[in-house]
């Protein structure tokens, strides 16, 4: 935007300068939490109790004990978690989506529908399904967090589909229809793979959603199948020991999730403006 | 049956599976009773919750803690996202490293950011107080009436992202040409700012707002992982106070009831929001 | 190739009717032009023949094959669109053999056909590329041998040329014509402008508000416009209009009197002219008085803009003609013997006499 606010080449300068400044801020504001986990999750006990310590000798006690209490376990949950929720959310998102770009099926009201079921309390829907686990004799296991997480993560995903859906091109899927295709070809063959950008970072939009999810978790299957959002709060300890375990539980669940998001990010500006949250 | 019905048929089957049976249940609940524990049978009582929730005390407590925090930890995301947006626009160098870097906070386990938090505001082994104390400054993040901002502020450090998102996504939609007039109108910096930017910018910044408030009603994992909503019931939200009711009291009538008010709240704002989007929509 | 015929068909969105009961009969080999102003209905008549839109009453056939309710992929038809409609993920030569394999054609035995194709519109060196990396005209080239890949019995044209500049848009225009002459498929072509529907038509379609006002061959539409709207739609400068009173051979109105008319009518008429039948001449008294306002220069020729009391009128003067007149010269207009339409003027229906 530089360039639009030119009066005179001072004021660019000055007007860089001070952008400068907020980013360089807001990355520092960014990288020392991590920073200062990262280090504590290398402090012994002793070293834990003087905050401010930055010289000392790493040791990998914490990351020992993480490492042996289960937490890959839950992060694997975690994973089947958030990649079977997904790929049902994608399947059946995406084929809802483009009807309802497409041919405008039920016209606002399912687009509100939609909307709304992002907005709804967490805690309106979590007790009947407790309930329901209860009865089904799932309670306590992965299948009724999934549910819970299709609640969440469908919403959201054929959200985002619908305005991919609408950005896309209608003639070249016209194109298919001569050319020969039936209705499901054009959609499968020509239409996905022109949204398939798209598709993408709503798949990884969708995992982070399901796999950061702690109260349905906690409230559906706490205890021994535990994900690792519920594993991560059960390090929720203050004797000094454990502290520096906690880092390391941290950083388990914090480092999958940046770099997910490094991929996802360019995407994500674009589709919000290239329609996906067009507002 | 038509194509377009059959492509939406496992949409609806799933919405009516995962959201439409629990709403509807979750209405049932709340007419009742029932209490987990309970040996015996569950009672059906009518509007008997709602007026029990309406009556404590506790639940509008919560209700105006989760006000508070809204309102100041999105004024603050608006006004701190908008400068970031504005100066990740005007960046010329590094522009993809800086924007994955800085929208980083927003992709990671809520509950995680609040552990971290905790820690480093922690009153004896948090680096944040150790180094205010050698300034000279004795602050209690967690202390008496100061505990709620501690937690806007922990929200504001991991949704501010999701703000600078929105807007970066709506500056880079907006017509360039409006500025340039501007420029060759000689209008300054901040009058472009003021006259141009904000007002074009409007539809995006209202939607925004309304989405990161929805969202920040939600606000749990904070609450769970550091204060459990004391002091007292200072820090005591609406979505943790449900949460102890139906879980630690097992009272599932009730919360479900306190639930049902909250959804009224909010389909009223999703409501104002959609009549929005279907504006812009309109008028594209 | 096949015939295709519309009978009374009907589209309505909502309560608004888009098209209004069209019969058309296109013979087995035609090049079909639809043509009208925007929102004239032409381009939903030809996507509900390629079966892109429902018809809501009526009927359509592709030779003897009733292809109302038929899907797209069973009319046997190819399409080429405006802004080309190419699969962005697949290659050139993909492009051109999707509607092949889309059919259950073998990858190996097309591969001839292919290159046939691409030689013809002359992008065989572009086979490999992705559409992104080909300019607009290869992109259309592209589009062309898609749809003659296949033998269809129909091609449908949406305004295929309107994304090009000037240049390409005249050269693309004479190969599309080349390839239908030497293919002899039926085609149905549609546009707004009235240049290309004259130059490309065996059968000119002139619409306007959802229904056909004139069909025929372009020449004849041209000399015999049915109506005030035909007339000025088709021809460039467009036709000039003047409303007066006609006795006899002798034409008054405000503009000005001429008494050359061939007509036993008395009435109150629009006189419609040609500008290449306006002729000017230096004599102020022969015809209507006018100012020369404007002349634009086109080569051979020029467009002059006449200033005659109320209204302005255009002529095309050939070059040789030229010689004398300036702008801001005082001269006479006269219209050419024979050559004045005659409209009513209350339906602006032509009057014939």
């Amino acid at each position: 935007m530089s360039s639009l606010f030119i009066k005179n080449p001072e004021k660019i300068r000055r007007w860089n300068i001070a952008g400068n400044f907020i980013l360089a801020g807001a990355g520092i504001a960014v990288a020392s939490p991590f920073l200062w986990v990262l280090f504590a999750s290398f402090k012994s006990g002793s070293q834990l109790n003087n905050p401010t310590l930055i010289a000392f000798t790493p040791n990998l006690e914490n990351w020992k004990i993480v490492l042996n209490s289960g937490i890959f376990q839950s992060a694997l949950r975690s994973a089947a978690v958030g990649i079977i929720t997904v790929s049902i959310a994608i399947i059946v998102g995406s084929m809802g989506a483009y009807s309802i770009s497409r041919y405008k099926t039920g016209g606002s009201a399912t687009r509100f529908g939609i909307l709304a079921a992002q907005v709804l309390p967490p805690a309106v829907l979590v007790f009947p399904l407790l309930d329901l686990a209860y009865r089904l004799r799932v309670n306590g296991t992965l299948t009724s967090v999934i549910a819970a997480h299709l609640s969440l993560v469908l919403p959201v995903v054929t959200w985002f589909l619908i305005g991919f859906f609408d950005a896309a091109p209608k003639e070249v899927e016209e194109q298919a229809l001569v050319d020969g295709l039936s209705r499901f070809q054009a959609f499968r063959k020509v239409v996905l793979p022109q949204v398939g950008p798209g598709i993408g970072a709503s798949a990884i939009f969708g995992f982070v959603v399901s796999w950061n999810d702690l109260f349905y978790a906690l409230i559906l299957a706490p205890g021994n199948a535990a994900t690792l959002p519920v594993r991560i709060a059960g390090f929720n300890t203050f004797r000094g020991v454990e502290l520096g375990a906690m880092s390391a539980a941290i950083l388990v669940s914090v480092i999958p999730v940046l770099i997910a998001s490094f991929f996802i990010q360019r995407h994500l500006v674009r589709g919000i403006s290239g329609g996906a949250v067009k507002f | 049956m038509s194509f377009r019905l059959r492509m939406m048929g496992p949409l609806i089957m799933i919405f009516l599976a995962a959201i439409g049976y629990p709403l509807l249940s979750s209405f049932a609940l709340s007419l009742t009773n029932y209490k987990i524990t309970q040996r015996n049978a569950t009672k059906f009582v009518g509007l008997a919750q709602y007026k029990d929730v309406l009556q404590d005390r506790s639940y509008w407590s919560s209700l105006t803690v989760t006000l508070i925090f809204i309102i100041t930890a999105v004024i603050l995301e608006l006004a701190i996202g908008l400068a970031i947006a504005m100066a990740l626009q005007n960046q010329k160098r590094f522009r993809n490293f800086t924007r994955s870097f800085l929208l980083t906070p927003m992709f990671v386990t809520p509950i995680a950011v609040g552990l971290m938090f905790r820690f480093l505001l922690n009153d004896q082994l948090g680096v944040i107080p150790a180094l205010l104390n050698k300034i000279g400054i004795n602050y209690d993040f967690f202390g008496p009436s100061r505990a709620i901002y501690s937690i806007v502020a922990i929200d504001v450090w991991q949704w501010t992202p999701f703000m600078v998102l929105l807007l970066l996504a709506g500056l880079e939609s907006l017509s360039k040409q409006p500025f340039e007039a501007a420029r060759v109108d000689g209008a300054s910096p901040f009058y472009t700012f003021r006259r141009v930017t904000l007002p074009m910018l409007a539809p995006i910044l209202t939607v925004a707002v309304l989405i990161r408030s929805l969202d920040a009603s939600k606000v749990f994992e904070y609450v769970y992982a550091i204060t459990r909503g004391g002091p007292g019931t200072q820090t005591q939200t609406i979505q943790y106070f449900t949460y102890k009711t139906g879980i630690q009291f097992y009272r599932l009538g009730q919360a479900s009831a306190m639930s049902y008010l909250l959804l009224l709240i909010v389909i009223s704002i999703v409501v104002v929001l959609f009549h929005r989007i279907e504006k812009v929509r309109a008028m594209e | 190739m096949s015939s295709v015929v519309l009978k009374q068909v009907e589209k309505a969105y909502g309560p608004v009717l888009a098209v209004r009961g069209i019969d058309l009969v296109i013979p087995d080999g035609k090049f079909v032009v639809l043509v009208g102003p925007s929102g004239c209905g032409k381009t939903t008549t030809l996507r509900m023949i390629a079966g892109l839109e429902s018809v809501t009453s009526g009927s359509i056939f592709i030779g003897d094959k009733d292809v109302t309710n038929l899907e797209p992929k069973d009319r046997d038809i190819s399409m080429v669109f405006q802004n080309y409609a190419l699969y962005p993920h697949l290659s050139v030569a993909e492009n051109i053999a999707f509607p092949l394999l889309a059919r259950g054609a073998n990858r190996t035995d097309i591969q001839p056909r292919i290159d046939e194709v691409a030689a013809a519109l002359s992008i065989s060196q572009l086979l490999n590329r992705k559409p992104k990396e080909l300019s607009g005209g290869q992109q259309q080239r592209v589009a062309i041998g898609r749809a003659i890949a296949r033998s269809p019995r129909v091609f449908l044209f949406d305004e295929p040329l309107s994304n090009l500049d000037a240049k390409l848009r005249v050269e693309m225009r004479t190969e599309l014509l080349r390839l239908q002459r030497e293919l002899s498929t039926t085609a149905i072509y549609v546009t707004h402008d009235q240049e290309e529907a004259m130059t490309l038509s065996d059968i000119m379609v002139v619409m306007r508000d959802g229904l056909i006002r004139q069909m025929g061959k372009p020449d004849d539409i041209y000399e015999n416009p049915v109506d005030t709207f035909v007339a000025e739609f088709v021809g460039s400068p467009k036709m000039n209009m003047i409303t007066g009173k006609l006795e006899g051979n002798r034409f008054a109105s405000p503009t000005g009197v001429v008494t050359n008319i061939q007509s036993s009518n008395h009435h109150n008429v629009i006189i419609g002219i040609r500008p290449e039948d306006v002729l000017i001449s230096g004599d102020v008294a022969n015809g209507m008085a006018g100012r020369i306002e404007i002349i634009e220069l086109l080569g051979p020729r020029a467009i002059v803009t006449v200033k005659c009391s109320n209204q302005r009128i255009t002529a095309v003067v050939e070059m040789a003609h030229l010689l004398g007149l300036t702008e801001g010269l005082e001269v006479g207009v006269n219209l050419r013997e024979g050559r004045v339409h005659i409209f009513s003027v209350e339906d602006g229906i032509r009057i014939t006499s």
